[in-house]
This record gives structure tokens, sequence and C-alpha cells, in this order.
């Protein structure tokens, strides 16, 4: 086996797009230039339908574990770029079925040959008859048989007009579209199981995500701001360049605490919450808001409560894990890397912003009227000015505000 | 920055980084080697340990084991003396690197003697001595002294009482807190089957311990491996650390008197200061956990715990953070769950109490500008935080 190595990669549902494909063609691509940063010597290729990456055999495993990050790539596999030559093709088939073996037991296989390149001078069942004979002729003896249905051993051809490439893997990838096809959004990042998740699925359905977090270090110290930081660095692995709003929420909670009933106090921190980012979101552009919600989980997550929140803001407001339970949000949360920080033991809202009972069915005139009773709208105006703009791979503020 | 939390750790004596440093430098030879390098390791090892038996005037009976630190210590004497079987007790106010290896004893269905009913302000009363013999414990854990209260158990009149009265009853002591705050009279050491020390905790590198036993006894080791030290545990000694323990236990026990009369010192001005803030603020109510007396035999100086509710402790802290000073809750372990303490709720504290609490740990390092410091900064804090607590549940 020789050291070059092609990488194919198949984006399905992108192929189903029609007149605007050739944008989310070019956007995938740009991402995966982007996540392959830092390693040399490789080359792209589209020709229809498909991402093709040659790299060597010393970069094709780098190659292969980030490609697990990019959204959009339904799939891929790392074969041999070589010429359609039978004999050859039938060599290294022997090469990559042989390990496979064991003496005494059965192998069953299979050759499936794509042509992307129709003017190739054998048809696809032809390719799969002539190299999967030469194949059989070698190994027979060893145990090795012919099933089309039932294949242990896939050994792949795809031909294009110059070349062919022969791989014995399909890798999944997290399917999806590729990030930045579908705009911008803002997400409420908070530290927790959940928030982590609806950003990643955002990102998964093409959008750029940013993060802003409510941050009360006054009365329970950096470790949230730090914990949002690991997450938002997480969850950037999957795109690049998420930032932090990082929003000073203390004054805004202590006078909703001092002033407003007390089982409106959670819905009142998210009428705020939701306005600040609003108000961040129409500055700059995003699309929408993204929160974690899941209907029913908690008492400001009921259907009134989710009303009586969004209410207050002209914007939409994503929220993918609507219809999930715990266990859904966990096993998600598991999968994508996130889980393991969240559970972090981190202070959050500690007793004295807590409701002993909170509402689970506020009322909008009473919210208002809550609201009638501080200012509000200069506590709202004094967090922005003193908000900062975090890049966490530097923790470093990116701009003042 | 103003750094009152000495319990937890304690910043590095620049004696001692000159020390792990000079021998990072030189010493990388694995001791368990045979050629000359390798030997020079050994014999460096070998004076660190007769240093460290000289300072704390150990007997010939006592053997030193060199560990990652005080939980490692308190791990691998319980367990390498203990596990399956025999019967344990404790206080129940143990740090958690002694009370969850008891606690694993359980799952085994040994279930360790608790001796909370004979707590007395922290510390163990002479009570439990005929308790003990009626449940035949073999091994009695405590803390010397206690790692959020500073409250001591003073071992000559319990090694005294244990030899009257329940002979069969050996007593370990976790020292971590005690060391170089409490001189160690050597008479004691006959008593203690075993005792553990740390060296962060009095300025020296953090991933380095000791556990002092008697060599009569036979540990099972938790560690296996190489053999090294005899056995006992297993793994290439880190000949650096061990070099910068021994001079952090030489420093430490040298000048463990000028430190416990400057500890005395600000222990004294902390406690009239919070007493003449109680005074002046009619809405500040302190309840002082630890002792407030200066019999270094009943608590340790370099500690004060009190409460103050209901404005809760850990926002208190990060108010003082703000300033650049910083103290304690309790013990880092427990910091990390939202219970509040078990020490302090064991010693009668309610819930309210123990989570509206502070620990303020000194150092010879710290001085009394620093004390005035915090007192202004804990009254400002306090006041400002108050109104937000006292109307707790807000109404509508």
């Amino acid at each position: 086996m020789n050291e070059a190595r092609t990488i194919l990669i198949r984006y399905d549902e992108i192929g189903l797009k029609g007149r605007n494909r050739r944008f989310f063609e070019n956007c995938l691509l740009e991402n995966i230039r982007q996540a392959f940063q830092g390693i040399h010597g490789i080359r792209f290729r589209m020709p229809r339908g498909r991402v093709m990456i040659d790299t060597s055999a010393s970069h094709a495993e780098e190659c292969a574990r980030r490609l697990h990050f990019v959204p959009g790539v339904a799939s891929f596999s790392v074969g041999f770029p070589m010429q359609p030559d039978f004999d050859a093709l039938a060599a290294l088939g022997v090469q990559l079925i042989e390990p496979h073996l064991k003496e005494g037991g059965e192998l069953k296989f299979c050759v499936r040959t794509q042509r992307t390149d129709k003017g190739f001078y054998k048809t696809s069942q032809e390719v799969n008859f002539e190299v999967g004979s030469r194949i059989m002729g070698a190994l027979a003896s060893k145990g090795l048989t012919v099933n089309i249905n039932e294949a242990e051993f896939v050994l792949e051809i795809e031909i294009s007009h110059k070349e062919c490439v022969v791989f014995d893997n399909r890798v999944a990838g997290i399917r999806g579209l590729p990030v930045g096809s579908s705009g911008s959004v803002l997400s409420l990042l908070s530290g927790g199981i959940d928030s982590p998740v609806s950003s990643f699925l955002m990102m998964r359905r093409g959008c750029k995500v940013d993060y802003i977090f409510f941050d009360n270090q006054t009365f329970l110290g950096r470790g949230g701001y730090d914990k949002v930081l690991r997450l938002s660095r997480s969850l950037n692995r999957y795109q690049t360049g998420g930032n932090v709003y990082v929003v000073p929420f203390q004054d805004m909670q202590v006078a909703i605490r001092d002033h407003c009933s007390s089982e409106n106090r959670v819905v009142l921190y998210r009428r705020m919450m939701y306005r600040i980012a609003l108000a961040v979101a129409e500055k700059h552009k995003y699309l929408g808001l993204v929160t974690g919600e899941s209907l029913g989980q908690v008492a400001s997550q009921t259907l009134e409560n989710l009303a009586a929140v969004s209410c207050v803001v002209p914007i939409s407001v994503f929220r993918p894990l609507i219809g999930m339970d715990k266990q859904e949000i966990i096993t998600h949360a598991r999968k994508i890397g996130t889980y393991e920080i969240s559970i972090e033991p981190q202070p959050d809202c500690c007793s004295i912003f807590m409701p002993p009972r909170p509402a689970t069915k506020s009322r909008i005139e009473k919210l208002e009227r809550d609201e009638n009773k501080f200012p509000w709208q200069e506590l709202m105006q004094a967090a922005i000015e003193t908000m900062e703009v975090i890049e966490p791979e530097s923790a470093t503020q990116v701009e003042t505000r | 920055m103003i750094y009152l939390d000495n319990a937890a750790t304690t910043p590095m004596d620049p004696r001692v980084t000159e020390t792990v440093e000079q021998s990072m430098r030189r010493d990388f030879a694995n001791s368990g080697t045979v050629y000359r390098i390798g030997l020079d390791a050994k014999q460096r090892i070998e004076k660190a340990a007769e240093e460290i038996a000289e300072a704390l005037r150990l007997p010939s009976t006592h053997r030193l084991i060199f560990t990652s630190g005080g939980s490692e210590s308190n791990n691998l004497f319980i367990k390498g003396l203990c596990f399956p079987d025999k019967k344990t007790a404790y206080l129940g106010l143990e740090h958690p690197s002694v009370l969850a290896t008891l606690n694993y004893f359980g799952i085994f269905g040994n279930e360790p003697v608790r001796l909370l009913e004979f707590q007395r302000q922290g510390r163990m009363s002479l009570e439990a001595v005929a308790f003990l013999k009626k449940e035949r414990v073999r091994l009695l854990c405590l803390s010397h002294v206690n790692n959020e209260l500073g409250t001591v158990n003073d071992p000559e009149p319990l090694i005294a009482a244990l030899r009257k009265e329940s002979a069969k009853t050996r007593i370990f002591l976790d020292g971590v807190q005690a060391i170089g705050k409490l001189s160690l009279s050597p008479e004691v050491w006959p008593g203690l089957a075993g005792y553990s020390i740390s060296a962060h905790k009095i300025h020296g590198p953090k991933g380095i311990g000791l556990l002092a036993y008697d060599s009569r006894l036979s540990l099972t080791p938790q560690i296996h491996g190489g053999k090294q030290q005899c056995g006992v545990r297993s793994g290439t000694l880190p000949v650096p650390l061990i070099l910068g323990l021994a001079k952090t236990i030489q420093l430490a026990v040298e000048e463990v008197g000028e430190t416990q009369t400057h500890l005395k010192k600000l222990n004294r001005h902390l406690i009239q200061g919070l007493k003449s803030l109680e005074d002046s603020q009619s809405d500040l109510n302190i309840r002082f956990n630890s002792l407030t007396e200066e019999d270094a035999s009943r608590q340790s100086p370099a500690i004060v715990n009190f409460s103050f509710p209901p404005v809760e402790g850990e926002v208190l802290l990060h108010h003082l953070e703000e300033k650049e000073i910083y103290v304690g809750l309790g013990s880092a372990c427990s910091a990390h769950s939202k219970e509040p303490s078990k020490i302090l709720t064991g010693i009668g504290l309610t819930e309210e109490e123990a989570r509206c609490s502070l620990r303020v740990s000194f150092s010879r390092q710290n001085t009394l500008e620093e004390v005035d410091i915090f007192l202004q900064e804990f009254s400002r804090a306090y006041q400002s935080l108050y109104p937000t607590f006292c109307k707790k549940p807000a109404g509508k």
C-alpha cells in the first residue's frame, strides 16, 4: 500500500438542495478547510456530490478525527487513490481482506462499484465481477465467500473519469447543514446541561452560534463564568469563533428580588435576560435567540411562562429541546462532549435569588405591575454598557461596548 | 491580596522553593537504580527522612512513608491496617479523606462506630473511651486539629485514657492541620499508631505528604508495584518533593514557638475585632464556632470559624473576593457540595447557621494590618448584604 490517501466526504442533505446548492457546498468546503487548519499538504476537490481530499496516510487519521466535528458531513471514507486497473484493485482488495479472515472460519464479502464517470468502458456490475472474481481466486481457499446482501466486508470502488478510489469503511458524520449556511443566532448559555445541547442543535441546522451569559460574580463567584467559557470552547469545536457576551446581571437580580413578588422572580429574571439578548441581537443582526427550554421541565418552562417571556421580544426564539425529555437531552450532551463540563458543581442562583414557590402560571398584568416597581430600563442600559465580549479560546475580551 | 485561607493551602516558603528547584535541576535519577547517580538520589532521600525523623523526634519504632499527601496517608493507614473487618471508630467531624475511607468499610458490612454523641465543642470527650472498649474498637481515627474549626484533640490525655481503659484500641491522628501550629511532644509517639502530615498546608509543595506509623504494625499496601518503601507504598520516589517536604517540616518545627505566638496575636485581634463590630452594629450577631480561648491544647490559633446569620457565607466570600481578600467556607472538598458543612451541623449548628459561616485561617505570613482590613471589609460587605438577606422570604 502506498502513502497516498483520499478522503471522500458525502453530504446527503445538501445534495437535495436546488439552485442554491453551490452555496451550501462552498460553505461546507470552507468549514472543512477551517477545521483542517494546521494540517499541511492537503488538496481539496469537489466533483459533483462529493468533497474529495487528497492527503497522506500520516495525516489521514487526524483529518478523519476532525471531520467528526463538521456539521454537514453525512459520512466519510478514507480510501486509496489508484488507477482503475483490475489486477491492482484486486491485489489491494486481497491485502485489505486478508487480516479479517480467521482460520477455519467464513467471511462474506462483496464488491460495490459506483461510477461518477459513466464513460468508463465497463459497467459497475462488470467491475464488481472483474475485481471480485480475482479476489475470490486468491482467497476462496481461506474461507472467503461472496454474499451481496449480508456482506461482512464491503470493498467499495468509486470510479471517476481520471482515477478511482478504493475504500473499506464508511464513518458516520454528524449530518445536518454546514455552519454559516443558515445565518447567525444568539444562544443563552447558562452552564447547565440543556443550553449547550440546544446551541449544538442549531449549529447542526447551519447556524453560526454566539453565546450570551448572564453573570453574577458578586454573589456567586467566577465559577459560572469559567464554566461557560469551557462549554463554549467545547461547542466551538463544531464551528469557528463563537464568542460569549458576558452580561453583569447582579444588580438586576438584586432589584427584582428586593422589589417584586417572590413567586414571579424567575420569570422576571428571564424577561430581562430576553430583553438584553434582544438588544444585543438587534445591534449585531442575529436572526434569533436560542434557549435550552424543554416544556414543563421546571416551573419557568410551562406554556404560560414561556409565553410570558417570549412576548417581551419581537424576534424568533428557537427552543430545539422543547419536546425532549431530560434523558434525551443528556444523551445528546454526552455525545457532543459537554455533559462532563455541565455536571461540574457550580453555585447557581443561591437561595436568596430563588423563590420558595415560583409561579407556574404567571399572569402578564402582574408581571408588568412588578416591572413598574424598579427601574429596569436603567439597569438594563447599565448592564449592556458594562457587558464584555469574550473570545473563549483565549479568554480575552474581543471588544468593549 | 490578603490570603486568609491557609487551612486550604499555603503559599510556598521561598526557602523551600529553592530546595525543590535545586533538586529538580540536579536529582533526576531513579533512586531505585544501582548506579552512582541513582544511589546519590537514594542517599538524599535517606538523609531527608533522617532529618524529618529528627525534627519530629520520632522514636525508632516508627517508620516514615512518603505519600502524595494527607488524603493518601489517611487512606493508606486506615485501609492498610483495618480493611476489611477490623472495627474502627471516629468522631464524625473528620476530614472527608477519613470519613469516606471509613464509610467505604460499611459497604463490606463493617460499619465504623460514630462517636458524635461524645463530641464537646468539636473535640472528643474522654467519656468515649469506655464505649470504645465496649464496642471492641481496634482503631480510633481522629483529627489532631479539626480542619474547619481548629479544635484540638489533645493526644496526651487521650492516649493515657486508652492505655488505662481500652488498651486494645489504637489511635490514628490526622495531623495535617496541626503540624507547625502545635508542638508535638515526643512522649506521645509510642501511643500513636499512625499520624499523617501534608507539606502544602505548611508552606511546602503540593503532591507530597507523609505517614508516620508504628512499624510493628503490618500495613497492606494500597499501591502495588516496584516495592519501594518496604513494599508499603510502591512508586518511584519524587526526590525534589521529598527534599522539599524535609525542609518544610524542619522549618515548621523550628519555628513553631514563634509561629504560635504570632498566630495567637492574629487570632486574638480577629476575635476582638469581630466582637467590637458586633457591639457597634445592632444587626450583626456573631456566633463563634471555633473556641475563643487561647489554650493551644484545645484550640489551634490558626483557625477562626464564625457564623453571622442571615447573610450567607458564600455570598460574603465573593464580596470579599472582589476586594482581593480570600477566606474559606470550610473544607474545599465539602465546598463542592451544596449541603452545609457536616462538621458545623455536627457540633449543633442549624443548617442556616452553618451556611452563614466563614473560616478564616492564618499562617505565619499574615499580619495584624491584614486582619484590620479584613474586619473593615467584612463589616462593609455584611452591611450591604444584610438588607437583601433579612427580609427573606420576600412577600408580595
